[in-house]
């Protein structure tokens, strides 16, 4: 059974507060930070190479001109100028240009499947829609691992996916981080070691939602905010009642998903990725989780966080964002392109996100348009940090930076070799490595289609 | 942004009414051959390019602005969008885009285009000059409406050309109107052979007969000029295309023999599967409209969507333009950003530079019967100058003259980010 957090510091710290009576109830997970789907990965055989003469962007703001990667057993060993070759093969890269694998942190791959089909219009499985608490819902029970999407995102250079469900409940469920790996389900995907994910909306999406007839949750934006305060109220009791419990005074309560999980973002076991567009939508979330005692990990979409830079800063969270999705619905009106160097000058934590599979192969790309809608007033911000909006900083919200997310020393090879600037429209991913081992070559393409959907298909390859 | 913020102060201190125009050093892609003209001076008069000559002299009375060596090239035009007839997707009160009359099959986009919409600045800030504005699915099977082209010039009035054609949907998106595809196409051609005999004057015999039968279904919305019928005649004497916004390969195949067995000028809009068909619409004559940025298909219709289209189709002949750039939300929102993408999708995918250009230029004008898209003598006057390649997403248009006029290039997304620019 694999744990969601390594240190269990929640755990500690309740033992000295309630003073445990048992060793083994001390070390037992609380239900929230159990998993009840465990991780089947297998890491490939990784490849041992020294990649020689590139350009380096290492995820964390530097930049090694004609620099080299050493990987070795599946992770970095060395990066730095004319490294010692300690008798591996050697990959010329000069010309080219390597960073971390991409982190897309807003992925809906393996529930909005294309091709669409009507049964997707008439029951979705973006998302549980039949109540705005959908807590108690692991988005990775509905992910179809054949989705193609996965083998586009691996070929452009993505290494790393969450898979969230959508925005119309408020309270949407469980996320899952996958490698985009062929495996026959997706807990052959499934990351194993970061902080569990979680989905929250507020906006016009799930008020919209309530605001149709038949449908259950409120039809306002204050409506919102006051439904999510209700249910940390109640989760509040809920975790104490547990906590206290586990210390040996009084019962158990009976095992009530939705609130275990929301207790577990009390406790700051479960992460919440929070869907929010407005100034004063962000501002109100931010408040509740102020009230409430956690931290939101990231506002995704967040398309007028750039008005309100400083409460996202105090307030440690981090901005999710496209470049250019704007305009198309009321709430995105006022989204800019400059939104992520002006936050990355604001000393946001910012990232790009997707939430397409088309645009996930793009992340770079977003990053460049908004790099120069920055330039277009004066904000210069350098590749070295453009390429922390999609590595390093997602791999920090995901909890998996000591993994992934940067170049380092002791870090899991998932690298991506580049036939060029990373920033360019024309360069493609050349070499895509997952902890050391080639998921992608584009020299060596795989010789049929990858996934079960296109095998066999007339009208799919010449 | 010193350098666009300088040029623009330089536009300024200029005087604003003059006739005489000048763009020097700059690399000037002209679209006549592969290559750019280097250090070249383009001289415009009354909307209209007077001359490209390297190294030339700027008359002496004309403003000057000075490229520094930066790529100028014709305004980019958009072969496939719903620019000016959008605001808020999300708000249908905000969306003029199709028709829901049943007496109204000339449905004509032009009389809803709004050039104040904020969707509008932003595209010409990116460097778009001209857009094909097409009406979605009406009520009226099998036809859509009539698009138009949009100027992008400053101000409200953005039309250039009304009724340039006609629109239909063939496929998926058209199901809940007539059902399976075999209706669909047997609608169409049911109309086009009704038409034809209309336009060849019936036989006095059929005439009468003709009045015994039940009336048609009236053509012509209320107020509109070309009532869908007038059109419908100008596409079978191939005055003008008819458009068929249709992806898989089954389809395209009937698009090309539907051209070829009433003699008229089709366009396939989409064309996922086009690549399979290359060589039948090469010798159809059949121009294609591509979104070069599609490798997932969004429907059964597009399985065999590939970034290559644009490049496969080019090699065997097809003229191809971008257009629907960016899938469902770029439509319209990035319709200039969204174009420079795809064409630059299209060249990482094979198809050559120069090509691509066109594509964005010269071949979305002609595959609607229009000429333009250059940068020669006697060409309408719609320029940019850029701060790098513009089919790079990363580079900025420095100005964009339309009809031989600078136009205002800070959109409003760049005035919220001037506005918010020192919020800590």
């Amino acid at each position: 059974m694999m744990r969601m957090r390594q240190l269990g510091l929640s755990v500690m710290v309740g033992a000295l507060l309630f003073a445990a009576p048992a060793d083994a109830q001390r070390s037992a997970p609380l239900p929230w930070q159990e998993d009840p789907y465990p991780s089947r990965y297998q890491a490939p055989v990784a490849s041992d190479m020294l990649l020689r003469g590139a350009t380096i962007l290492d995820g964390a703001g530097g930049r090694i001109d004609g620099g080299d990667v050493l990987v070795r057993g599946g992770k970095v060993a060395a990066v730095g100028k004319r490294l010692a070759n300690p008798g591996v093969p050697e990959v010329d890269a000069t010309g080219r240009w390597i960073t971390p694998g991409v982190i897309d942190v807003h992925s809906h791959d393996g529930t909005y499947v294309l091709p669409l089909t009507e049964i997707d219009r008439e029951a979705s499985d973006v998302a549980e829609v039949a109540t705005p608490n959908s807590a108690d819902t692991w988005i990775e029970t509905a992910v179809n691992a054949q989705d193609m999407a996965f083998d586009r995102a691996l070929a452009s250079g993505v290494t790393t996916l969450q898979i969230l469900p959508g925005s119309t409940p408020i309270f949407a469920g469980h996320s899952v981080v996958v490698k985009p790996v062929r495996a026959p389900t997706v807990w052959g995907m499934k990351a194993a070691g970061g902080v569990q994910g979680f989905k929250m909306a507020c906006g016009e999406n799930p008020k919209s939602w309530g605001a149709d007839d038949d449908n259950e949750g409120p039809t306002s934006r204050q409506g919102v905010i006051a439904y999510m305060r209700q249910q940390f109220a109640d989760a509040q009791r809920y975790k104490r009642a547990v906590e206290q419990a586990r210390a040996g005074a009084g019962a158990m309560p009976p095992r009530d998903f939705k609130l275990e999980t929301l207790a577990g973002i009390l406790a700051g076991d479960v992460r919440v990725n929070l869907h929010c567009y407005r100034a004063g939508d962000i501002a109100a979330s931010l408040g509740v989780a102020k009230e409430f005692g956690f931290r939101i990990g990231a506002i995704h979409h967040a398309t007028e966080a750039y008005k309100i830079p400083g409460l996202l800063r105090e307030a440690g969270t981090c901005a999710a964002v496209w470049a250019d999705w704007w305009g198309f619905k009321v709430e995105a009106q006022d989204a800019i392109r400059a939104e992520a160097p002006l936050l990355e000058q604001a000393g946001v934590c910012v990232m790009m996100h997707s939430d397409s599979p088309a645009d996930g192969q793009r992340l770079n790309i977003a990053a460049a348009k908004a790099a120069a809608a920055g330039r277009r007033i004066g904000v210069d911000i350098p590749p070295e940090r453009m390429i922390k909006w999609t590595t390093g900083n997602p791999a920090k919200l995901l909890g998996l930076d000591k993994q992934v997310g940067t170049i380092a020393p002791g870090l899991q090879a998932d690298l991506v070799v580049w036939s060029g600037d990373p920033f360019s429209i024309y360069t493609h991913a050349d070499l895509v490595l997952i902890g050391g081992a080639v998921a992608w070559d584009r020299a060596k393409p795989p010789a049929g289609p990858v996934s079960d959907f296109e095998l066999g298909r007339g009208g799919v390859r010449p | 942004m010193k350098t666009l913020a300088s040029l623009i102060a330089l536009a300024i201190a200029m005087p604003a009414a003059a006739q005489t125009l000048a763009v020097t050093h700059a690399e000037a892609w002209t679209m006549e051959g592969d290559a750019p003209v280097k250090d070249a001076t383009i001289v415009i008069e009354n909307g209209r390019i007077v001359s490209v000559a390297a190294g030339g002299v700027a008359p002496a009375d004309a403003r000057v602005i000075d490229a520094r060596g930066k790529p100028v090239t014709p305004g980019l035009v958009n072969g496939a969008t719903q620019i000016g007839l959008v605001e808020i997707a999300g708000s249908s009160d905000t969306v003029d885009t199709s028709s829901a009359d049943d007496r109204n099959p000339g449905y004509d986009v032009s009389r809803a285009l709004n050039g104040n919409s904020t969707l509008v600045s932003l595209a010409r800030a990116d460097g778009l000059t001209r857009a094909l504005v097409y009406p979605s699915p009406s009520r009226r099977a099998p036809f859509n409406g009539e698009p138009a082209f949009a100027r992008l010039r400053d101000g409200v009035d953005i039309l250039d050309v009304a009724n340039v054609g006609v629109y239909t949907v063939i496929g998926g998106g058209a199901w809940d109107r007539i059902g399976s595809r075999a209706a669909q196409w047997d609608s169409l051609r049911n109309a086009l052979t009704e038409a034809k005999r209309k336009a060849d004057g019936p036989p006095a015999a059929e005439g009468k007969k003709d009045r015994k039968r039940p009336s048609p279904p009236p053509h012509g919305g209320p107020g509109g000029r070309h009532g869908g019928e007038e059109l419908l005649a100008a596409v079978l004497r191939g005055e003008v295309p008819l458009a068929i916004q249709t992806h898989r390969e089954s389809d395209i195949r009937q698009a090309a023999s539907l051209a070829a067995d009433f003699g008229i000028r089709v366009i396939i809009v989409g064309g996922a599967e086009a690549w399979r068909v290359a060589d039948q619409l090469a010798a159809a004559k059949v121009a294609v409209i591509v979104d070069p940025q599609v490798n997932l298909p969004f429907n059964f219709d597009q399985l065999g969507a590939r970034q290559d289209n644009a490049a496969l189709l080019a090699k065997a002949g097809v003229m191809v333009a971008v257009g629907q750039a960016g899938g469902v939300i770029h439509t319209n929102y990035n319709a200039g950003m969204g174009l420079r993408e795809g064409a630059g999708i299209a060249v990482a995918n094979g198809l050559p530079y120069a090509e691509a250009l066109k594509a964005v230029t010269v071949n979305p004008l002609a595959i609607w019967g229009r000429g333009g898209g250059t940068l020669t003598p006697g060409a309408d006057a719609d320029l940019v100058i850029w701060d790098g390649d513009p089919l790079e997403p990363s580079t900025n248009a420095l100005s964009v003259i339309v009809e031989g006029r600078e136009t205002a290039i800070r959109s409003r997304q760049d005035q919220l980010a001037e506005r918010y620019r020192e919020v800590r």
